[in-house]
């Protein structure tokens, strides 16, 4: 067992200035989210969406250059913040 | 019986052509180019209305994969869907999923869902959860 297991774990990353969290972008951002066994959520515009969700993550509403909070929980929770805090600034 | 292997497919049941195929453009754009979309909209003759053999074709283009999610617009989609799977045979109805979801957020959910690589169950399961997503 990890020793992330019980722990939220907690990062930032910051959406290009022109790829807003739509379409195409949101879709990435939940096929890469999925493939983790962790619990994990994205956080904007005052709003927690669950980010294997994609209807949760397309009603954030975050656009270009915005910065999402990650919170991930579970055996692989660092991994899973890890790779998003990676895949977030390289959306297209 | 063939293992199911491969990705979901989505068949979009709608009493519009265009919605059906706009809906399929939506979805395959956030769904990526993994995922299977079939559409069935609009009458025999093109009018507004469903056309159960439309669905029928549909639903046999889609049965390859890990089975078929189902997603439909209003009433009558719903018999026509009804009515298409009837004449399938028992293990190829079984591979079929219809989704008791609103179509718009229905299918980009399961679509997702499929993409993901998930089970039938799972991507219905995606597609109906769309009704406890509030928009505001």
């Amino acid at each position: 067992m990890s020793p992330s297991s019980d722990v939220l774990v907690e990062r930032t990353a910051r959406l290009p200035e022109e790829v807003a969290l739509h379409a195409r972008p949101a879709g990435w951002l939940v096929r890469a989210a999925a493939a983790f066994a962790a619990d994990v959520h994205v956080s904007a515009n005052g709003r927690r969406a669950d980010a294997k969700s994609i209807l949760d993550v397309l009603a954030l509403g975050a656009e270009g250059g915005t910065e999402l909070a990650i919170d991930a929980s579970g055996e692989d929770a660092v991994a899973a913040a890890e790779h998003l805090v990676l895949l977030i600034p390289k959306l297209t | 019986m063939p293992e199911p292997n491969g990705h979901v497919n989505l068949v979009l049941v709608s009493h519009s052509a265009e919605i059906a195929h706009g809906l399929a453009d939506l979805v395959g754009q956030i769904a990526g180019p993994d995922v299977r979309i079939v559409t069935a909209g609009g009458a025999v003759d093109g009018s507004l209305g469903t056309d159960g053999s439309a669905v029928l074709a549909a639903l046999r283009t889609a049965s390859a994969g890990a089975g078929t999610v189902v997603l439909v617009d209003l009433g009558s989609s719903v018999l026509s869907v009804r009515a298409a799977i009837a004449e399938l045979t028992e293990e190829e109805s079984e591979r079929i999923g219809v989704a008791d979801a609103p179509l718009v957020e229905g299918a980009v959910a399961a679509g997702v869902a499929a993409s993901t690589g998930c089970t039938l169950a799972q991507a219905v399961e995606a597609a109906e959860g769309a009704c406890n997503v509030a928009k505001l």
